[in-house]
């Protein structure tokens, strides 16, 4: 299939839905899911494909777009885009399925849920910077929308607040972006052809660092990614889960595809400093989480210590770290999904609140088992056990730490413990609680619809198909990481 | 001299006055027939008309037509930046005054012809004598428009402007008397060849300072921009519809023949002239952070987008001089379609504070959907047009003021880049208030069609050349560089 | 194939469960007879030797393969795996416990176990240690008494935290050496090569330094499962606290991964650094033999009793390992502490799961009580359980003509040879056993006749047809423990070409 058709049904389904009667509007959530559909299986066949014959050339589109700023609309699906298209495709087929019965606006709503989607698309296919810059951007507005109108707590702000990091952090890219244009020639925006480019040592040292963290911003590292969390907590569940699930995404692969190819050597004068910042991040995520009372604080938290270990795995810079940033990608994407979908969904829109001291009083485990377990099982993935993706990605991002920075292994272990710790304790006080302060006339709940167990088992399964038998996964992020792109990063001293 | 030759070339201003003098024939006629003006309707479409012809006529104009006299240049920003004039000025036509607004609509009209004969003239000469006194047809003509409806606040506003405006014309005269003695011919590209032949006299450099500040008057740059908020607020919209666009896309023609066709040999003005840009950014950026009042938020926004086009004329090169000009093409259509919603706000709620546009997007969403096209736009949010010129011009003004392997505008354009993201802010407490909030009232907009046009126009052409910018970025970018050949 | 049929059997029956809501225990117990099927397939193809295999390339270009293997004494693993779980499904039957969810989450625990029990590389087997965690967690969380919640995540904590240990040791093998696979491991080990490498990668570093530290986290991640005092902290809450079926799985499987492990995995990896390490570990085994049965003699509570008892009785099976770990001149002793560890986890497995179920018919026929007090002549009215159950206590003692006593006796005949000293001390463990199983006998079976006792009936059929079986395997295996050893021997033959090179 043409890699192609997972923008084309991002962007003409939010386009239908717009364009939908009113009397239809309750449809809208069908063309949403056909849609996200129709990328989610375009990238799982590409990626099969991709598979069975790696031999073939590269599917890409490559044509004239602004002739006199040299910018191509060019399109590329290799291993990892295709990894990432796929984690797209899964994660926007179970925001639809979570998002089911929202019920004001359903036509906006779904619109802006297809348009970030197919930005997100756009800009994992990209390898023309302005063209990914263009994409990149696109996602503000309607994350900006879909947060502060469908959002919950304290939304507005937290909308506000989201919107102005990534638009910050896009300032930093501009910079960045447009030095590395000029500074190659100012006659293409090719991702190869700058990456090619030889830059003065003094361009690198400052140029890097701008692209890196205006990448990075959104990707949630620290001490910027206090977004991250008040973001997640107030946007609507397909909202967080798309934002943790791929927008986050959208920063470090950017790190990793952008900045780092093209400054190699302003990599190599900043990996100590950025290693730094991520084990904090890690540290500080964990430690953050631990305290806090909100379950959806506390998935926040733990997504900024998560990503914390993709830009670790950058920061190593070797094929292990990269792999692991890419494998952490994709199983952070999946389990955060996984994470917001129930506590987002699943158990606030049953129990009205999310505190946890609250949650106590439901006896969870006894009133809605099949979120109980589901909650469960994404836990463990977080955590980082063996079988989830979690387990794999972090193996490497510990790996690859081991050969650039082998001090911060013990620290990135404290990490990882202490997430165990949040993790348990989350799922202890919200799902498992004690019968004595059990509420009496604890409500019967609804049970779990048939789209929720349904995006739960998706998620579900792609952590544990990770975590099981990652080669596959493994194969096609090599692909990329052994293109020439990554020649210049991997041959480092 | 070759007066048929002239008269083709100047067919279009020809209709725009005869328009003018037909108008206010008709005015008189009207109104010593049966005591009444004009009728709105009528001195609106005859205007339109004018300019459609106008519009039409230019289309006419040869190519490669020799320039007749060197007070007239026939290059390729010429024919360009000509139709974008009588494009905008069209807009701003039809962009209706306020109902009673006006009492005397011919000669309003009549005078806006004269305004735009001004800006035409302005964007297609290299001669200064020219510039100036084509700048000053404009400016008193503009001054007038703002003032016209006769009420405390719009005499206020016209007042500071004409004040201002001739303060700066003031600066402008003379510092164009001290480039005289510089270099003993008003023609630019003579200068060029001066300059280049002997580098830039103390005296050429006070009269770069000086027609700087008048020009930074005129566009608003702070810290001139003390007039901009008021007329914003203050002026009638058809008149504020002018300034916002035409006369900044023209003040912005006239700067770059100015300083990179007349002085770009030089490197003097960079710096000066990048200290301005950056305090335009920041101050207007920073106060626009303030503004309840919705006109007011775009005048400080242009304040700081004037910062913005500074960065790119301070690449003092063809490609960052010609993005700069695509930009403010972009940003004139831009600030115009999000000032003709604020008008059809206005018009709905008789307010044009950022509560006004409370669920904007239930009441009438074709101009909410507007909106937020010009907006995001102005805050350079892809895949619109505002996007695609920051970021060329942002880079070609690294590129072009690079030396050796450092950028020593790199700081600007981080400014620069900072500072649009800021003005995300205030733009999307707009947008927060149109698309998030509930509507106080449940009625829906009703506007006439000339207004919807200038709504939907600007934000159909800002996704068209956000998608596609080549479509005029390259042919912009071809005449700067035949421009800057000339010397 | 058919070990991959094996291994994905159980996953595919608690999906079934999982997905089918009429469904419930009787499906989950038919289904677990499936797996025994399987291995008796498996039994009858690998006559020729060869031995069922499966791998697949787990991560490309790092030398990390799923593999799988079922070799004799795999097979004798998956053996104890399929019957234990097909007894302790029955007993929740038969006791009421547990639902839907409950017999999937067996299921799945059971599926993880035979991946443990034949994993050649250290990803898959670390993969399948760690995913019985949740099962398990979650059996003992939701199903255990009012107490549970705190003993599961104690056990949950404990473990996991000793598998991370283990995981970095075998990460910095992996770091160093370039494999994680067991098979190459001991290879490198046979050669004694391993230290140099790591020395080597490490620069500077003393490799032998290294990998004791690495073996001791290995040690520490493996001790932790069996346990080994002072590891063994989280034990008695979570054998006490949780349904008695789940005791069952949990000491009569759980437990066996981590001398499953020392046997399998330590021994091979690291004999360049055990001489060293041995009479720390000899120490610690002692240790749990001996505190463990004091620790069961201070108890009152039944399954705290046998809780102990398990660890007393596994401590067994350490010390053998250390002891082998200690010397290897002796190749005959060696052969016999090492096929000595394997049985006794194997018989141990068994006789527990008999042990279990009569503490839960006492439990539910004195509505809840298991006291060693709270019963009393128990022989005059429930003679055929007192008989059943007795014959197990004999096997846990070590009756000769039992299965339990094979397996101690050659320990006990290969440490004497080894590490005299551990097997001298350990002797008074043996003899403290005795006293506490004894102590059972007499105070429950024999005594005054209680009141609330004399109204039992014994136990009907049902509860014989499950029992039975498990009492006639005790039997049959302490007769005829060839039949066992016949499974290991060529494994035990390579694991002493490892340990002693013929000179």
């Amino acid at each position: 299939m043409n890699p192609a058709w997972t923008l084309i049904s991002a962007f003409a389904g939010a386009l239908l839905v717009l364009l939908l009667p009113a009397r239809m509007a309750v449809h809208s959530r069908v063309v949403a899911l056909v849609a996200a559909l129709i990328g989610m299986v375009t990238g799982a066949v590409d990626c099969l494909i991709r598979l069975r014959h790696p031999e073939h050339a590269v599917w890409s589109l490559d044509c004239e777009w602004i002739p006199s700023m040299g910018a191509r609309f060019h399109l590329e699906a290799d291993g990892l885009t295709l990894v990432l298209m796929l984690l797209t495709g899964v994660v926007a087929i179970a925001g639809v399925l979570f998002s089911w019965n929202v019920n004001q606006r359903q036509r906006a709503f779904f619109a802006w849920f297809l348009m970030i989607i197919g930005g997100v698309y756009g800009v994992f296919m990209s390898r023309d910077v302005f063209l990914m810059f263009v994409f990149y951007e696109m996602v503000i507005l309607p994350k900006f929308m879909l947060i502060s109108i469908w959002g919950s707590t304290n939304r507005e702000y937290g909308a506000m607040k989201l919107t102005m990091y990534s638009i910050g952090a896009s300032a930093l890219i501009l910079l960045g972006l447009a030095a590395a244009y000029a500074g190659a020639g100012g006659t293409s925006f090719d991702l190869m052809h700058l990456a090619s480019a030889e830059y003065s040592t003094g361009l690198q040292a400052w140029a890097f660092p701008v692209l890196f963290l205006g990448f990075t911003i959104l990707g949630g590292i620290w001490p910027f990614h206090t977004w991250a969390p008040t973001g997640h907590v107030a946007a609507p569940t397909a909202g967080s889960m798309l934002l943790a699930g791929v927008v986050m995404k959208l920063g470090a692969f950017g790190a990793l595809m952008v900045a780092m190819p093209l400054f190699p050597e302003g990599f190599a004068m900043w990996k100590g400093m950025i290693a730094g910042l991520a084990i904090i991040g890690v540290m500080y995520g964990a430690f953050t989480a631990l305290q806090q009372k909100d379950l959806k604080f506390v998935i926040g938290y733990s997504s900024v210590s998560h990503m914390g270990m993709v830009v670790l795995g950058l920061a190593a810079g070797t094929h292990w770290g990269l792999r692991g940033a890419a494998l952490q990608m994709v199983s952070h994407g999946v389990i955060a999904g996984l994470l917001f979908g129930i506590a987002g969904r699943v158990v606030y829109a049953r129990t009205h609140t999310r505190d946890l001291d609250e949650l106590e009083g439901f006896d969870l485990w006894r009133t809605l088992p099949g979120a109980a377990i589901g909650f469960t099982l994404a836990t463990a993935a977080s955590m980082g056990l063996p079988g989830f993706s979690g387990f794999v990605a972090e193996i490497s991002v510990a790996i690859g730490l081991w050969q650039s920075f082998p001090w911060l292994v013990p620290l990135l272990v404290l990490g990882i413990i202490v997430t165990g710790a949040f993790s348990l304790r989350a799922l202890q006080k919200g799902f498992f609680a004690h019968r004595k302060v059990a509420k009496v006339d604890a409500p019967d709940l609804p049970p779990l619809t048939w789209p929720e167990i349904t995006a739960i088992s998706l998620l579900l399964l792609v952590s544990l198909s990770i975590g099981i038998y990652p080669k596959p996964w493994v194969t096609l992020i090599d692909e990329t990481l052994r293109s020439p792109l990554f020649h210049s990063i991997l041959s480092l001293p | 001299m070759n007066y048929s030759a002239l008269f083709l070339q100047l067919l279009p201003e020809t209709v725009l006055l005869l328009t003018a003098l037909g108008l206010m024939g008709a005015a008189i006629a009207s109104e010593s027939r049966n005591g009444k003006a004009l009728p709105n309707k009528v001195a609106m479409g005859v205007s339109a008309l004018g300019i459609l012809v106008a519009a039409v006529l230019q289309t006419r104009v040869p190519d490669a037509l020799a320039s007749t006299t060197p007070l007239l240049a026939a290059d390729g920003v010429t024919m360009i930046f000509k139709w974008v004039i009588l494009g905008l000025g069209l807009l701003a036509v039809l962009l209706p005054p306020a109902k009673r607004e006006i009492p005397n609509p011919g000669e309003y009209y009549a005078m806006i012809q004269f305004s735009l004969i001004g800006l035409m003239l302005a964007v297609a000469t290299n001669h200064l004598l020219m510039l100036f006194v084509a700048l000053e047809l404009a400016s008193l003509t503009l001054y007038l428009l703002v003032g016209f409806p006769r009420t405390a606040r719009t005499t206020e506003a016209s007042l500071k402007y004409f004040l201002f405006g001739g303060v700066s014309a003031a600066f402008m005269l003379f510092g164009l008397s001290l480039i005289y003695g510089f270099c003993p011919s008003p023609y630019l590209p003579d200068v060029a060849a001066k300059l280049a032949e002997s580098g830039l006299s103390p005296i050429g450099a006070a009269g770069i300072v000086m027609v700087l500040v008048g020009l930074g008057f005129k566009l608003a740059a702070a810290p001139f921009h003390f007039w901009a908020p008021d007329v914003y607020q203050g002026g009638p919209a058809t008149s504020v519809g002018l300034v916002v666009a035409a006369s900044k896309v023209a003040g912005m023609v006239v700067l770059v023949r100015f300083l990179v066709l007349g002085f770009g040999g030089t490197e003097g003005w960079t710096t000066g002239l990048s200290v301005v840009a950056a305090v335009s950014m920041v101050a207007g950026n920073l106060l626009a952070l303030a503004q309840q009042s919705v006109r007011r938020l775009l005048a400080y926004s242009a304040v700081a987008n004037t910062g913005y086009l500074l960065v790119g004329v301070c690449g003092n090169g063809a490609l960052s001089s010609g993005t700069a000009l695509f930009y403010v093409l972009v940003y004139g259509l831009g600030t115009f379609g999000a000032f003709a919603v604020t008008a059809g706000v206005e018009r709905e709620t008789g307010s044009d504070s950022v509560e006004s546009f409370a669920g904007l997007v239930k009441r009438s969403p074709m101009l909410a959907l507007a909106l937020l096209v010009c907006l995001a736009s102005l805050a350079g949010i892809p895949p619109l047009a505002g996007f695609a010129g920051k970021f060329a011009m942002f880079s070609a003004a690294l590129k072009e003021g690079m030396s050796g392997g450092s950028m020593p505008l790199a700081w600007l354009v981080g400014l620069a880049a900072v500072m649009s993201a800021i003005s995300l802010y205030y733009y999307i407490s707009v947008l927060k208030q149109a698309f998030v909030r509930e509507p106080v009232s449940g009625s829906g907009c009703k506007l006439p069609v000339a207004h919807v046009l200038t709504v939907v126009v600007p934000a159909v052409a800002l996704v068209v050349l956000g998608l596609f910018p080549g479509l005029l970025m390259d042919p912009i970018a071809d005449a700067v560089a035949g421009l800057l050949a000339m010397k | 194939m058919l070990l991959l049929s094996l291994l994905l059997l159980p996953l595919i029956g608690a999906m079934v469960l999982a997905l089918r809501p009429g469904l419930g225990g009787k499906f989950a117990a038919a289904w677990s007879v499936l797996p025994l099927a399987v291995i008796g397939l498996i039994i009858g193809s690998s006559h020729g030797g060869a031995a069922a295999e499966w791998s697949l390339d787990w991560m490309p270009d790092a030398g990390i393969e799923l593999a799988f293997r079922a070799d004799g004494t795999s097979l004798l693993f998956l053996f104890l795996t399929a019957v234990v779980t097909l007894f302790s499904i029955h007993s929740s039957l038969r006791f009421g416990i547990g639902d839907r969810v409950y017999f999937a989450l067996v299921l799945v625990m059971q599926s993880m176990l035979f991946g443990v029990f034949t994993a050649t590389s250290f990803i898959p087997f670390f993969l399948c240690w760690e995913m019985t965690l949740i099962p398990s967690y979650l059996l003992v969380r939701l199903w255990g008494s009012a107490k549970a919640p705190k003993a599961a995540l104690r056990f949950f904590v404990v473990t996991l935290s000793g598998g991370v240990c283990m995981l970095l040791g075998f990460l910095a093998l992996q770091l160093t050496v370039g494999t994680m696979d067991f098979v190459e491991l001991g290879k490198l080990a046979a050669g004694r090569e391993i230290a140099g490498a790591m020395g080597k990668a490490l620069g500077g570093v003393s490799g032998t330094m290294a990998l004791t530290i690495v073996a001791g986290m290995v040690f520490l991640g493996l001790a932790v499962k069996v346990p080994v005092v002072p590891f063994h902290a989280w034990l008695p809450d979570a054998y006490a606290e949780a349904p008695t079926p789940v005791t069952m799985l949990l000491t009569g499987l759980l437990s066996k991964m981590g001398v499953y492990g020392l046997v399998r995995v330590f021994l091979p990896v690291f004999p360049e650094v055990l001489p060293a390490m041995a009479p720390w570990l000899g120490g610690l085994a002692v240790a749990t033999v001996v505190l463990g049965a004091l620790a069961a003699l201070a108890q009152k509570d039944l399954k705290r009793i046998l809780a102990y008892s398990s660890v007393n009785h596994l401590g067994y099976c350490v010390m053998a390992v250390a002891a082998v770990g200690a010397s290897t001149a002796d190749r005959e002793a060696v052969s016999s502490a090492v096929s000595g560890a394997i049985l006794q986890a194997f018989n141990h497995g068994v006789i527990v799961c008999a042990l279990f179920y009569g503490v839960a018919v006492l439990e539910q026929k004195s509505g809840g009580l298991r006291g060693l007090n709270d019963f009393g002549g128990l022989r005059a009215k429930m003679p055929v359980f007192c008989g059943l159950f007795g014959l197990a206590l004999f096997a846990s003692i070590g009756l000769p003509g039992l299965s339990g006593f094979v397996g101690e006796f050659l320990i006990f005949n290969g440490v004497f040879g080894l590490q005299p000293w551990a097997a001298s001390v350990a002797l008074v463990g043996l003899l403290l056993t005795a006293i506490f199983l004894l102590r059972i006998i007499r105070l429950v079976f024999c005594g005054p006749l209680k009141d609330a006792v004399s109204k039992y009936e014994d136990i009907g059929k049902h509860d014989r047809w499950i029992v039975v079986p498990v009492v006639a395997m005790i039997v049959v295996f302490g007769v005829w423990p060839q039949f066992l050893l016949h499974f290991m021997n060529g494994d035990t033959v390579r694991l002493l070409d490892l340990l002693c090179p013929i000179p």
